[in-house]
């Protein structure tokens, strides 16, 4: 049975300006890991996933956002404007203390705000900068605005996806390489982490969504290199010829030699025994469905430990933390450098 | 020195001893991506050989590219020998890791659960990753091309033994293939369990597909936002005035009376220009993209992504630089 050792990133901490998925999520995987992260949101730019289906309107719709609060449960909240001077004074104090910085801004925002990488690399040179975006830090098309659709399009999954004559895109009810990205970034940041103990420098990741979506493909790559045909099969998988997809009343079923396996929707899904008994969605404390954990250990127990924190909710306690005088953050937050509340909310 | 956060670690690939396909695929990415991050990786192989080796998609010279580019920077051995981790279903880690202080473990369900016999298609199937993609009914569903769910499955095996290492000490990470395609999938579990209902497959509120255009096909991706300067650049007055087309939810259930009126500027285009207009203003479409076509594009010559032979770097830049698969074969070992 799992036991009580520490979790694997305990200690760690990760300031996280990550958006919707790809930063979000990936950032919630080194909190599963045992991290600390500290979410930190501008009241005039909040997570866009606070705006979003189900966000009830009310008092505080930020706080009540569904796809928000399920990623981004435990995470501490601070609520800093960091287009202000002071606020990006106080992210640079909270970044002495950091071990990992974790952004997926559109290229050019970081530099916008005074934080531009090369300058955090210099001054803070044991930290793990993981910078994810569509196309990469550099290129003729480092530019290019993309939801994870169009990178599925422009990396040669959907060439190759779909049953019938057209090629298939996942659609924003799964954007594929906006959820498998995190599974690499994560990684990458426990690689850059295992580096900074071989050399203790830090690092700058720079994580290209579209890279990662060809990767995914990349014996498609040698095969279009080499000449051989690349085509779209369907439903077919030439390992295993004797897989058959058949109808099933109103739906569908898959068949292979020595098992079968029903073709599920949201609903079957969410009612399946294995889908309960496994670690794709958890629980909160508090009782709400929670993004779960991919894996599990069999010495250390993985869970959600904490609920989803109100905007802002954290502000002096982090900015305590970090150093600031009971007095600094009184100023900062009557100058609505902090705030608890998006702008115009 | 080199980027090598695994220079020095011994990996066991027990990929080639997994008796499942979606195991054998899932372990084998996991320890090629430790072989991307530095590591030495042996991978012992079969009486029968390389289990890969005649798996399609099939070279000219009569390989296999998927043995290509899986065991790509590994080298074959034998079990024996002192390793940091070993990656493996239950049967191969019990018969040859006992030892092995670190242990990435494949499995359809997770640990203590029998495995069944399964494919890849039947594990989408069972994550219903499977059945949001695709054309609505009564069309079929499409299946994510290649090994998107073993593959998944690699890259979580992967983060989680890079976590246990860092924590030192002994540790079994147990990947669930199932667990891991669900969580890919969550916006349509957390969609009944925390909105009360989940999206389907080509709902009426799917506004994304993909489009013919001259030279091939434009997915068409956008956002509420996009709409306006999107409809402006097709520029017939019909989807400024017709209310089908007013929203988005509007714009779902009257795709086929879109298509008539936009599908006709998408055929006498190409998709460099569609992409070209689209993008200066800001809307995200993109072109379709065939794996050959990417061998030439310019993004990834730029940031040098992929080799002349096809074959992709480890997709992240590191301060600017490459970690390459030279000089980790670790001839010291």
């Amino acid at each position: 049975m799992p036991g009580d050792a520490a979790l694997p990133l305990a200690g760690i901490r990760v300031v996280d300006l990550g958006w919707i998925t790809a930063g979000a999520a990936s950032s919630t995987l080194l909190l599963d890991l045992g991290a600390d992260v500290v979410k930190v949101e501008g009241p005039g730019a909040p997570d866009p996933f606070r705006r979003w289906d189900g966000a009830e309107p009310g008092s505080d719709w930020w706080n009540r956002s569904p796809f928000f609060n399920f990623t981004n449960r435990g995470k501490h909240s601070l609520c800093l404007d960091l287009k202000d001077p002071r606020g990006r004074e106080a992210l640079l104090r909270l970044l002495e203390g950091a071990d990992v910085l974790v952004e997926n801004f559109r290229r050019g925002v970081m530099a916008a705000f005074g934080l531009d990488i090369a300058m955090l690399r210099q001054r803070f040179p044991r930290l793990v900068i993981a910078s994810i975006s569509s196309q990469g830090e550099t290129g003729p098309d480092r530019d290019m605005v993309s939801f994870g659709s169009t990178l599925e399009a422009t990396a040669g999954l959907a060439a190759l996806t779909g049953a019938g004559e057209a090629p298939v895109i996942t659609g924003r009810d799964v954007n594929y390489p906006d959820q498998v990205v995190c599974l690499f970034a994560a990684g990458a940041i426990c690689a850059a982490l295992l580096e900074r103990g071989r050399t203790g420098q830090g690092a700058h990741l720079d994580l290209s969504q579209r890279e990662l979506t060809s990767f995914l493909l990349g014996e498609e790559l040698i095969a279009a290199a080499a000449g051989a045909p690349s085509p779209r099969r369907g439903n077919a998988d030439p390992a295993e010829p004797e897989e058959r997809l058949v109808a099933d009343g109103a739906g569908w079923r898959v068949e292979w030699p020595g098992g079968s396996a029903p073709v599920r929707d949201g609903v079957a899904l969410a009612a399946a025994e294995d889908f309960a008994r496994g670690t794709a969605v958890l629980r909160s404390p508090d009782g709400t469905p929670a993004k779960g954990i991919p894996f599990r250990f069999a010495n250390r127990t993985l869970a959600v430990q904490d609920s989803c924190h109100d905007l802002g909710t954290d502000n002096r306690a982090v900015l305590a933390a970090a150093g600031f005088a009971p007095e600094e953050i009184t100023a900062l937050e009557a100058a609505g450098v902090l705030a608890t509340a998006p702008r115009g909310g | 020195m080199a980027v090598a956060p695994l220079a020095g670690r011994r990996v066991l690939d027990l990929g080639a001893l997994c008796a499942q396909r979606p195991h054998a695929l899932a372990a084998s990415m996991a320890a090629r991506l430790c072989a991307g991050y530095g590591a030495e990786v042996v991978r012992p192989l079969p009486s029968g050989g390389e289990p890969f080796a005649a798996t399609p998609p099939l070279l000219p010279d009569g390989g296999s590219a998927l043995d290509r580019f899986l065991n790509a920077g590994k080298r074959q051995g034998a079990t024996t020998g002192r390793f940091d981790v070993a990656i493996g279903d239950r049967a191969s880690l019990a018969a040859h890791a006992e030892e092995v202080p670190v242990k990435a473990r494949i499995s359809v369900f997770g640990p203590g659960e029998e495995d069944p016999p399964m494919t890849e298609l039947g594990l989408m199937a069972l994550s219903g990753l499977f059945g949001i993609v695709g054309e609505a009914p009564p069309a079929p569903p499409a299946r994510l091309a290649g090994h998107q769910v073993s593959y998944s499955a690699g890259l979580a095996a992967c983060m989680a033994l890079l976590a246990a290492l860092l924590a030192g000490g002994e540790e079994v990470v147990d990947v669930s293939l199932l667990d891991v395609a669900a969580w890919l999938n969550w916006k349509v579990a957390a969609g009944v369990m925390v909105m009360g209902s989940a999206p389907v497959r080509g709902g009426a509120r799917v506004t994304w597909f993909t489009v013919p255009a001259k030279d091939g096909h434009m997915a068409l991706v956008y956002q509420d936002k996009d709409w306006p300067p999107l409809r402006d650049l097709i520029g017939d007055p019909r989807l400024r005035d017709d209310p089908r087309f007013a929203t988005g939810p509007a714009r779902g259930a009257n795709r086929a009376a879109l298509l008539e009126v936009i599908g006709p500027w998408f055929a006498a285009r190409t998709r460099a220009e569609i992409t070209a207009a689209a993008q200066a203003k800001r809307v995200p479409l993109g072109p379709v993209k065939w794996p050959v076509e990417l061998l030439d594009d310019a993004q990834y010559r730029a940031r040098g992504f992929l080799a002349p032979d096809g074959m992709p770097a480890l997709p992240v830049g590191w301060d600017g630089q490459r970690l390459t698969l030279e000089g980790n074969r670790a001839d010291a070992g």
